[in-house]
């Protein structure tokens, strides 16, 4: 093959790879919004609203993203456009400024990272962008709008159940998200205030990061299990790492009736919970949460609301009540029925 | 005292010396750790990464690189997933994780082996568009309720785990490959020198692409066993585990320049680094130290194999000059173990 060909053939490559890549901008809602923004609520026919997400390779968020592009089909003057932040605090910063600079009428962000963001959505509020915080609330802002689910909250409520659950001298291992993520530290912060500070008999005979990922806690836990032959519970940031714990001891002997406590309400969690393997988690319901954004966004470019501050629930899943979430879960289509 | 160990002959046995001090190491510090039952816990866990790391020593050892390895096995093991629950057929699953893994690193081996376009750049490329296609298949969800498929990654034919019997399959295979067949012998000629082994008349492009293969072969079967282990099928599976998949080749033995390595120090080098990962677990160290241990191991191993050729190539020089010998290209480019470094 000559030199000539090579490039030609790398040229088209690289052309059709470009074309494919600019396809996958997703859109939702009516699709003929065009830029500009006349003022936050000034009635027009169509609003263009940008919606920056954490990261769309972390399960829920991508849950959340999926329903906030249903849920914006809903309002036929809204155009929604998903950004995806890739967990990364330079990339969502970027998108922010981005979304600013392009004029788009209102801004959803997911912070990565709520103090990282803080300036850059300060910008957006000063630029006279609707602008709404979700999942979690970004404080210390001078105006500006959420919908939030706390993840104090979240860690919280299924701490305080462990409180009465976990028995006297236990050995416990915790599992945390990435270093120094906020999601992460406010759970871990929640386990701390709610129960270790209550329950100085229980041990933590080992503790460390799984980066949210069930692989790494399985190995993680395959470990302590043979060092640690009496491990009464498994205390988790997230539920991804609560079931990669409990993959890791499921057929070992003397961790039959080992405790697990997650966060987050993951369809396999809830099924793990049904089946009677895992203990408890705390539901951060993405499609309550994109109703909420959705309405909010719509009420405050429409004029209806000046302002919006709004939480959702932190429900509890126990094996009491895990059929009512899995039917939830089958509705959405992330349980086959 | 430099010039001293630059003279020191590399021992062909060191990694394996390296080897038995880490196992004697852990064994003393954890009296967990010499048990069936922790031995077996670290084959099984570095099962999934050796597979990959023998498909990185391949591509390394012939010149190239693989940054896609983590985001392709991802993708191959979420679709042979899929395959199974819309199928319940094991062996099309299994067929289908290969097929992903050898589709990825065909297009790969169009880009570097036809369109000569760098390495580093197109598995760069396909590394975002193999987990951008995983996530797009699954909508960024994990797939559940895999029924048998987990017997893959955590049943046992008789007392044998099947990922650790998997690995016994896969290192003999891969080492026949490499060191009983002319695909193995022109891998470390194309990666000694391209130009000599081209000249010998080597089909270097057809090489490439035989590597890649293999490689996407190996990277397919690891995100089966992969998916199958964790009971489930994570789009975001794997990420990092490109470079866990190059450590390992490289504390091994195996040269970022081409030519060198070995099957057995790939095996080597991914025990290790599963050693040193499981013992740290055993004693409780935490994450923090664990990477400064693993960044220092990897360091320390690139460092000494850049060492110690700068030695064994001045050696080389003094004794052809002392023969009267021409230097001809080619001349190094040999089997494993034997290459001509470029630098």
């Amino acid at each position: 093959m000559n030199s000539l060909t090579r490039r030609i053939i790398a040229l088209s490559v690289a052309t059709a790879a470009a074309i494919s890549l600019a396809g996958c901008a997703v859109t939702t809602g009516n699709p003929t919004g065009n830029g500009g923004n006349d003022g936050a609520s000034e009635n027009k026919d169509e609003y263009r609203v940008a919606y920056i997400a954490r990261a769309q390779a972390d399960s829920f968020a991508a849950w959340l993203a999926n329903e906030m592009k249903l849920e914006a089909e809903n309002y036929d003057d809204i155009t929604l456009e998903v950004f995806d932040g890739q967990a990364d605090d330079e990339i969502e910063n970027k998108m922010i400024e981005n979304a600013i600079a392009n004029q788009f009428d209102a801004v959803i962000i997911q912070a990565n990272n709520a103090d990282a963001q803080l300036p850059y959505i300060q910008q957006a509020i000063d630029a006279g962008i609707t602008t709404i915080t979700t999942n979690p609330r970004v404080e210390g802002l001078t105006g500006g709008n959420s919908v939030d689910a706390d993840p104090y909250k979240q860690g919280a409520v299924v701490a305080q159940l462990a409180l009465e659950e976990i028995p006297e001298n236990a050995n416990v291992v915790v599992l945390n998200g990435p270093a120094g993520n906020f999601h992460s530290t406010a759970r871990r912060d929640a386990w701390q205030k709610e129960f270790f500070d209550k329950r100085s008999d229980v041990k933590i005979v080992a503790e460390d990061i799984a980066n949210w990922n069930k692989d790494e806690a399985m190995t993680l836990m395959e470990d302590w299990s043979l060092a640690n032959s009496e491990i009464d519970a498994i205390i988790s940031m997230n539920d991804n790492m609560a079931t990669g714990a409990l993959e890791a001891v499921k057929s070992k002997s003397g961790f039959d009736g080992i405790l697990s406590y997650g966060v987050d309400g993951t369809p396999e969690a809830t099924l793990l919970i049904q089946g009677d393997q895992m203990t408890a988690t705390s539901l951060q319901n993405a499609r309550e949460l994109a109703q909420l954004n959705m309405k909010a966004v719509h009420d405050l470019l429409t004029g209806v609301e000046d302002e919006v501050n709004v939480d959702i629930g932190n429900p509890l899943i126990t094996k009491d009540n895990a059929q009512e979430y899995i039917d939830l879960y089958k509705e959405a289509g992330l349980i086959e029925k | 005292m430099l010039s001293t160990l630059k003279n020191i002959e590399v021992s062909r046995y060191s990694i394996y010396i390296i080897l038995l001090v880490v196992v004697v190491a852990a064994s003393l510090l954890s009296p967990n750790f010499l048990s069936s039952d922790n031995i077996f816990n670290v084959l099984r866990q570095v099962a999934v990464i050796t597979i990959l790391a023998f498909g990185a020593m391949t591509l390394i050892i012939g010149g190239m690189i693989d940054l896609s390895a983590g985001a392709v096995m991802a993708f191959a093991g979420v679709v042979s997933v899929m395959v199974f629950k819309s199928s319940e057929n094991m062996l099309l699953a299994i067929l289908a994780g290969i097929a992903i893994g050898m589709i990825c690193n065909l297009v790969n081996a169009f880009l570097v082996a036809t369109l000569r376009t760098p390495a580093f750049i197109v598995t760069l490329g396909m590394m975002l568009m193999a987990r951008g296609a995983v996530l797009e298949l699954t909508q960024g969800q994990n797939v559940l309720q895999l029924g048998d498929f987990v017997l893959i990654g955590q049943g046992n034919l008789g007392w044998l785990p099947i990922p650790v019997l998997a690995l016994i399959a896969i290192t003999i295979v891969v080492w026949y490959l490499m060191n009983q067949t002319r695909y193995g012998r022109s891998v470390y000629a194309v990666g000694g020198n391209e130009e000599a082994a081209r000249a010998a008349g080597i089909a270097v492009e057809r090489v490439k692409y035989q590597a890649f293969l293999v490689n996407g072969a190996l990277v397919g079967i690891a995100g089966v066993l992969f998916m199958s282990r964790v009971n489930a099928g994570l789009p975001n599976a794997g990420v990092g585990y490109e470079l866990q998949a190059i450590t390992a080749p490289i504390i091994g033995g195996t040269s970022f320049s081409g030519g060198v390595g070995t099957v057995m120090g790939t095996l080597a080098g991914a025990l290790i680094v599963g050693i040193l990962g499981n013992i740290m677990n055993l004693i409780g160290i935490g994450s923090y130290i664990q990477q400064i241990v693993m960044g220092a191991i990897i360091v320390i191993a690139v460092a000494y194999d850049v060492f110690s050729k700068r030695g064994k190539a001045k050696t080389t020089i003094l004794k052809s000059d002392a023969k009267g010998d021409t230097i001809r290209p080619g001349m190094f480019a040999s089997g494993p173990g034997g290459g001509k470094s470029k630098t």
